[in-house]
Protein backbone atom coordinates (compact mmCIF):
# COMPACT_ATOMS: atom_id res chain seq x y z
CA UNK A 1 0.00 0.00 0.00
CA UNK A 2 0.90 3.59 0.04
CA UNK A 3 3.39 4.79 2.75
CA UNK A 4 1.26 7.50 5.21
CA UNK A 5 2.57 10.52 3.96
CA UNK A 6 1.66 9.49 0.84
CA UNK A 7 -1.36 8.51 1.48
CA UNK A 8 -2.26 11.88 2.97
CA UNK A 9 -1.54 13.41 0.11
CA UNK A 10 -2.72 11.51 -2.12
CA UNK A 11 -6.23 12.15 0.25
CA UNK A 12 -5.70 15.82 -0.47
CA UNK A 13 -5.43 15.49 -3.75
CA UNK A 14 -8.39 12.99 -4.56
CA UNK A 15 -10.47 16.00 -1.98
CA UNK A 16 -9.36 18.62 -4.55
CA UNK A 17 -9.70 16.83 -7.34
CA UNK A 18 -13.66 15.68 -6.19
CA UNK A 19 -14.27 18.95 -5.61
CA UNK A 20 -13.47 20.54 -8.88
CA UNK A 21 -15.47 17.78 -10.38
CA UNK A 22 -18.62 18.71 -8.42
CA UNK A 23 -17.91 22.53 -8.63
CA UNK A 24 -17.29 22.18 -12.69
CA UNK A 25 -20.87 20.02 -12.70
CA UNK A 26 -22.61 23.21 -11.17
CA UNK A 27 -20.98 25.32 -14.06
CA UNK A 28 -21.89 24.03 -17.21
CA UNK A 29 -20.30 25.83 -20.45
CA UNK A 30 -22.74 27.69 -22.72
CA UNK A 31 -22.37 25.73 -25.67
CA UNK A 32 -25.12 23.73 -27.43
CA UNK A 33 -23.55 20.78 -27.48
CA UNK A 34 -23.90 18.32 -24.44
CA UNK A 35 -20.60 16.60 -23.09
CA UNK A 36 -18.47 19.39 -24.06
CA UNK A 37 -16.40 20.39 -20.57
CA UNK A 38 -12.79 21.94 -18.92
CA UNK A 39 -12.52 18.62 -17.43
CA UNK A 40 -10.71 20.61 -14.52
CA UNK A 41 -10.61 17.24 -12.13
CA UNK A 42 -8.38 15.53 -14.72
CA UNK A 43 -5.72 18.48 -14.08
CA UNK A 44 -5.48 16.11 -10.18
CA UNK A 45 -5.33 12.85 -12.11
CA UNK A 46 -2.31 14.38 -14.56
CA UNK A 47 -0.51 15.84 -11.38
CA UNK A 48 -0.63 12.67 -9.56
CA UNK A 49 0.64 10.73 -12.80
CA UNK A 50 3.96 13.63 -12.75
CA UNK A 51 4.16 13.16 -8.72
CA UNK A 52 3.80 9.37 -8.47
CA UNK A 53 2.48 6.74 -10.87
CA UNK A 54 -0.06 5.35 -13.03
CA UNK A 55 -1.64 3.09 -9.81
CA UNK A 56 -1.83 6.49 -7.48
CA UNK A 57 -3.68 8.49 -10.66
CA UNK A 58 -5.84 5.23 -11.01
CA UNK A 59 -7.26 5.59 -7.45
CA UNK A 60 -7.62 9.20 -7.23
CA UNK A 61 -9.13 9.29 -11.01
CA UNK A 62 -11.57 6.52 -9.51
CA UNK A 63 -12.36 7.38 -5.92
CA UNK A 64 -13.09 11.41 -8.14
CA UNK A 65 -15.36 9.42 -10.40
CA UNK A 66 -17.30 8.01 -7.36
CA UNK A 67 -17.21 10.69 -4.88
CA UNK A 68 -18.17 12.95 -7.65
CA UNK A 69 -20.87 10.88 -8.92
CA UNK A 70 -22.07 10.28 -4.92
CA UNK A 71 -22.51 13.91 -4.51
CA UNK A 72 -23.75 15.20 -7.60
CA UNK A 73 -26.58 12.75 -7.16
CA UNK A 74 -25.63 10.55 -10.72
CA UNK A 75 -24.32 6.89 -9.05
CA UNK A 76 -24.89 4.46 -11.01
CA UNK A 77 -26.38 6.82 -13.65
CA UNK A 78 -25.43 6.52 -17.50
CA UNK A 79 -23.47 9.69 -16.78
CA UNK A 80 -21.93 7.41 -13.91
CA UNK A 81 -20.29 4.78 -16.35
CA UNK A 82 -19.59 7.54 -19.33
CA UNK A 83 -17.43 9.53 -16.68
CA UNK A 84 -15.92 6.09 -15.37
CA UNK A 85 -14.95 4.59 -18.51
CA UNK A 86 -13.35 8.05 -19.50
CA UNK A 87 -11.47 8.61 -16.61
CA UNK A 88 -9.68 5.18 -16.62
CA UNK A 89 -8.44 5.20 -20.42
CA UNK A 90 -7.92 8.84 -20.87
CA UNK A 91 -5.59 7.62 -17.07
CA UNK A 92 -4.16 4.92 -18.80
CA UNK A 93 -3.40 6.99 -22.30
CA UNK A 94 -2.03 9.85 -20.20
CA UNK A 95 -0.42 7.75 -17.87
CA UNK A 96 1.51 6.03 -20.76
CA UNK A 97 2.25 9.49 -22.49
CA UNK A 98 3.86 10.58 -19.02
CA UNK A 99 6.05 7.64 -18.52
CA UNK A 100 7.08 6.30 -21.51
CA UNK A 101 7.33 9.38 -23.45
CA UNK A 102 9.49 12.87 -23.40
CA UNK A 103 8.24 15.01 -26.59
CA UNK A 104 5.24 15.76 -24.85
CA UNK A 105 4.48 18.94 -22.48
CA UNK A 106 1.88 18.46 -20.09
CA UNK A 107 -0.37 20.70 -22.77
CA UNK A 108 0.11 18.08 -24.94
CA UNK A 109 -0.54 14.89 -22.82
CA UNK A 110 -4.11 16.91 -21.42
CA UNK A 111 -5.00 17.06 -24.86
CA UNK A 112 -4.48 12.97 -25.29
CA UNK A 113 -6.08 12.89 -21.74
CA UNK A 114 -9.00 14.60 -23.59
CA UNK A 115 -9.39 13.07 -26.68
CA UNK A 116 -9.22 9.40 -24.89
CA UNK A 117 -11.65 10.67 -22.01
CA UNK A 118 -14.10 11.15 -25.39
CA UNK A 119 -13.78 8.12 -26.72
CA UNK A 120 -13.92 6.30 -23.89
CA UNK A 121 -17.19 7.98 -22.96
CA UNK A 122 -18.39 7.40 -26.68
CA UNK A 123 -16.96 3.41 -25.84
CA UNK A 124 -19.10 3.38 -23.24
CA UNK A 125 -22.08 5.31 -24.62
CA UNK A 126 -22.49 3.38 -27.69
CA UNK A 127 -22.41 -0.09 -25.37
CA UNK A 128 -25.23 1.16 -23.22
CA UNK A 129 -27.46 2.42 -26.27
CA UNK A 130 -26.50 -0.77 -28.22
CA UNK A 131 -25.79 1.79 -30.65
CA UNK A 132 -22.90 3.04 -33.09
CA UNK A 133 -24.11 5.89 -34.10
CA UNK A 134 -23.15 7.76 -31.28
CA UNK A 135 -19.67 7.53 -32.59
CA UNK A 136 -21.03 10.47 -35.30
CA UNK A 137 -20.86 12.87 -32.45
CA UNK A 138 -16.93 12.47 -31.82
CA UNK A 139 -15.90 15.04 -34.28
CA UNK A 140 -17.98 17.38 -32.01
CA UNK A 141 -16.38 16.60 -29.25
CA UNK A 142 -12.68 16.58 -30.53
CA UNK A 143 -13.32 19.89 -31.85
CA UNK A 144 -14.18 20.75 -27.64
CA UNK A 145 -11.07 18.39 -26.90
CA UNK A 146 -8.65 20.76 -28.32
CA UNK A 147 -9.25 23.78 -26.12
CA UNK A 148 -10.45 22.53 -23.02
CA UNK A 149 -7.37 19.78 -23.07
CA UNK A 150 -4.93 22.58 -23.97
CA UNK A 151 -6.60 25.06 -21.15
CA UNK A 152 -6.31 22.13 -18.03
CA UNK A 153 -2.89 21.11 -19.55
CA UNK A 154 -1.71 25.05 -19.19
CA UNK A 155 -2.93 25.40 -15.92
CA UNK A 156 -1.20 21.81 -14.84
CA UNK A 157 1.87 23.65 -16.46
CA UNK A 158 1.53 26.96 -14.18
CA UNK A 159 0.93 24.68 -11.50
CA UNK A 160 4.04 22.20 -11.76
CA UNK A 161 6.25 25.69 -12.02
CA UNK A 162 4.78 26.85 -8.96
CA UNK A 163 5.23 24.32 -7.27
CA UNK A 164 8.69 23.74 -7.67
CA UNK A 165 9.60 27.46 -7.31
CA UNK A 166 8.07 27.08 -3.99
CA UNK A 167 9.79 24.40 -2.80
CA UNK A 168 6.22 22.08 -2.59
CA UNK A 169 7.44 19.72 -5.46
CA UNK A 170 10.07 18.10 -3.24
CA UNK A 171 7.85 17.56 -0.35
CA UNK A 172 5.40 15.92 -2.15
CA UNK A 173 7.54 13.44 -4.02
CA UNK A 174 9.34 12.12 -0.85
CA UNK A 175 8.66 9.04 0.10
CA UNK B 1 4.38 24.00 -25.75
CA UNK B 2 6.95 21.45 -27.86
CA UNK B 3 6.91 20.67 -31.48
CA UNK B 4 5.30 17.20 -30.78
CA UNK B 5 2.11 18.87 -28.63
CA UNK B 6 1.92 21.00 -32.16
CA UNK B 7 1.91 18.17 -34.03
CA UNK B 8 -0.64 16.20 -32.01
CA UNK B 9 -3.27 19.62 -31.90
CA UNK B 10 -3.07 19.36 -35.69
CA UNK B 11 -3.62 15.76 -35.85
CA UNK B 12 -6.68 16.28 -33.57
CA UNK B 13 -8.17 18.95 -35.90
CA UNK B 14 -7.41 17.38 -38.99
CA UNK B 15 -9.31 14.12 -37.60
CA UNK B 16 -12.20 16.53 -36.21
CA UNK B 17 -12.51 18.22 -39.66
CA UNK B 18 -12.07 15.46 -41.85
CA UNK B 19 -15.34 13.80 -39.71
CA UNK B 20 -17.33 16.55 -39.76
CA UNK B 21 -16.97 16.61 -44.22
CA UNK B 22 -17.58 12.94 -43.95
CA UNK B 23 -20.71 13.21 -41.68
CA UNK B 24 -21.83 16.26 -43.56
CA UNK B 25 -21.35 14.47 -47.21
CA UNK B 26 -22.97 11.38 -45.37
CA UNK B 27 -26.05 12.74 -43.93
CA UNK B 28 -26.86 16.48 -45.78
CA UNK B 29 -25.98 16.06 -49.59
CA UNK B 30 -27.22 12.32 -50.01
CA UNK B 31 -30.35 13.96 -48.49
CA UNK B 32 -30.58 16.68 -51.45
CA UNK B 33 -29.31 13.77 -53.94
CA UNK B 34 -33.14 12.16 -53.48
CA UNK B 35 -34.77 10.41 -56.55
CA UNK B 36 -36.25 13.12 -58.99
CA UNK B 37 -39.79 13.39 -57.41
CA UNK B 38 -43.07 13.66 -59.66
CA UNK B 39 -46.41 14.84 -59.61
CA UNK B 40 -49.55 13.27 -60.46
CA UNK B 41 -52.70 15.34 -62.00
CA UNK B 42 -55.90 13.42 -61.34
CA UNK B 43 -59.63 14.39 -62.64
CA UNK B 44 -62.10 12.44 -62.17
CA UNK B 45 -60.62 9.32 -60.43
CA UNK B 46 -58.16 9.01 -64.01
CA UNK B 47 -54.25 10.12 -64.01
CA UNK B 48 -54.10 12.58 -66.52
CA UNK B 49 -50.52 13.68 -66.31
CA UNK B 50 -47.48 12.56 -64.29
CA UNK B 51 -45.06 15.50 -64.59
CA UNK B 52 -41.31 15.33 -63.35
CA UNK B 53 -40.41 17.89 -60.94
CA UNK B 54 -36.96 19.01 -61.59
CA UNK B 55 -35.96 21.50 -59.06
CA UNK B 56 -34.11 23.67 -62.16
CA UNK B 57 -36.40 23.45 -64.49
CA UNK B 58 -38.34 26.48 -65.86
CA UNK B 59 -42.11 27.38 -65.95
CA UNK B 60 -44.54 25.46 -67.69
CA UNK B 61 -48.02 25.91 -68.09
CA UNK B 62 -50.63 22.60 -68.47
CA UNK B 63 -53.88 23.43 -69.46
CA UNK B 64 -56.40 20.73 -68.29
CA UNK B 65 -60.70 20.27 -68.09
CA UNK B 66 -62.21 19.20 -64.52
CA UNK B 67 -65.93 19.47 -64.56
CA UNK B 68 -66.19 22.65 -64.26
CA UNK B 69 -64.20 23.73 -67.36
CA UNK B 70 -60.95 24.52 -68.20
CA UNK B 71 -58.12 25.11 -65.03
CA UNK B 72 -54.22 25.53 -65.57
CA UNK B 73 -51.97 23.86 -63.83
CA UNK B 74 -48.08 25.70 -63.74
CA UNK B 75 -44.92 23.82 -62.93
CA UNK B 76 -41.93 25.91 -61.87
CA UNK B 77 -38.29 25.06 -59.86
CA UNK B 78 -39.60 21.78 -58.51
CA UNK B 79 -42.67 22.99 -57.10
CA UNK B 80 -46.53 23.17 -58.51
CA UNK B 81 -49.67 25.02 -58.55
CA UNK B 82 -53.27 25.58 -59.67
CA UNK B 83 -53.08 28.91 -61.26
CA UNK B 84 -56.43 29.48 -62.63
CA UNK B 85 -59.43 27.31 -61.67
CA UNK B 86 -63.05 28.17 -62.07
CA UNK B 87 -64.24 26.62 -59.15
CA UNK B 88 -66.09 29.29 -57.03
CA UNK B 89 -64.17 29.07 -53.51
CA UNK B 90 -60.79 28.99 -55.10
CA UNK B 91 -58.99 26.65 -52.35
CA UNK B 92 -56.73 24.63 -55.00
CA UNK B 93 -55.22 28.10 -56.51
CA UNK B 94 -55.08 29.85 -52.41
CA UNK B 95 -53.58 26.84 -51.48
CA UNK B 96 -50.46 28.31 -53.88
CA UNK B 97 -47.23 26.29 -54.64
CA UNK B 98 -46.40 22.40 -53.42
CA UNK B 99 -43.58 20.88 -52.99
CA UNK B 100 -42.97 18.06 -50.79
CA UNK B 101 -43.41 14.65 -51.59
CA UNK B 102 -46.83 13.57 -49.93
CA UNK B 103 -48.36 17.06 -50.42
CA UNK B 104 -51.66 17.44 -52.15
CA UNK B 105 -53.86 19.65 -54.13
CA UNK B 106 -57.50 18.79 -54.23
CA UNK B 107 -60.17 21.31 -56.22
CA UNK B 108 -63.32 18.93 -55.27
CA UNK B 109 -65.78 20.87 -57.43
CA UNK B 110 -63.51 20.39 -60.31
CA UNK B 111 -62.53 16.59 -59.11
CA UNK B 112 -58.75 17.47 -59.50
CA UNK B 113 -56.39 16.11 -57.49
CA UNK B 114 -52.40 17.49 -58.01
CA UNK B 115 -50.24 14.81 -55.55
CA UNK B 116 -46.54 14.50 -55.16
CA UNK B 117 -45.73 11.47 -55.06
CA UNK B 118 -43.66 9.68 -52.20
CA UNK B 119 -44.35 9.60 -48.73
CA UNK B 120 -44.69 12.60 -46.14
CA UNK B 121 -41.10 13.39 -44.61
CA UNK B 122 -40.87 12.11 -40.93
CA UNK B 123 -41.39 15.10 -38.66
CA UNK B 124 -39.70 12.75 -35.78
CA UNK B 125 -39.04 9.21 -34.61
CA UNK B 126 -39.79 8.26 -30.69
CA UNK B 127 -39.11 4.77 -29.74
Amino acid sequence: MFSTRRLVYLSLLLAMATTLHVLEGLFPIPLPFPGVKLGLANIVTLLVLYLYDLRAAMTVAIARVLLGSLLGGTFFAPAFFLGLTGAVISTLIMALLVKKTTCFSPLGISLCGAVSHNLGQLLMASFLLQNQAIFFYLPILLLGAIPTGLVTGYLLQGLLERLKAAGILAELTRN
Amino acid sequence: MTRADKVLIAAVLLCALLGLVTIYRHFFISADQLLPTQATITVAGKVLHTIDLDPVGGNEMMQITGRLGPATVEVAGGRIRMREANCPEQICVKQSWIQAPGSTIVCLPGEIIIHIDGLAPVDAVTR
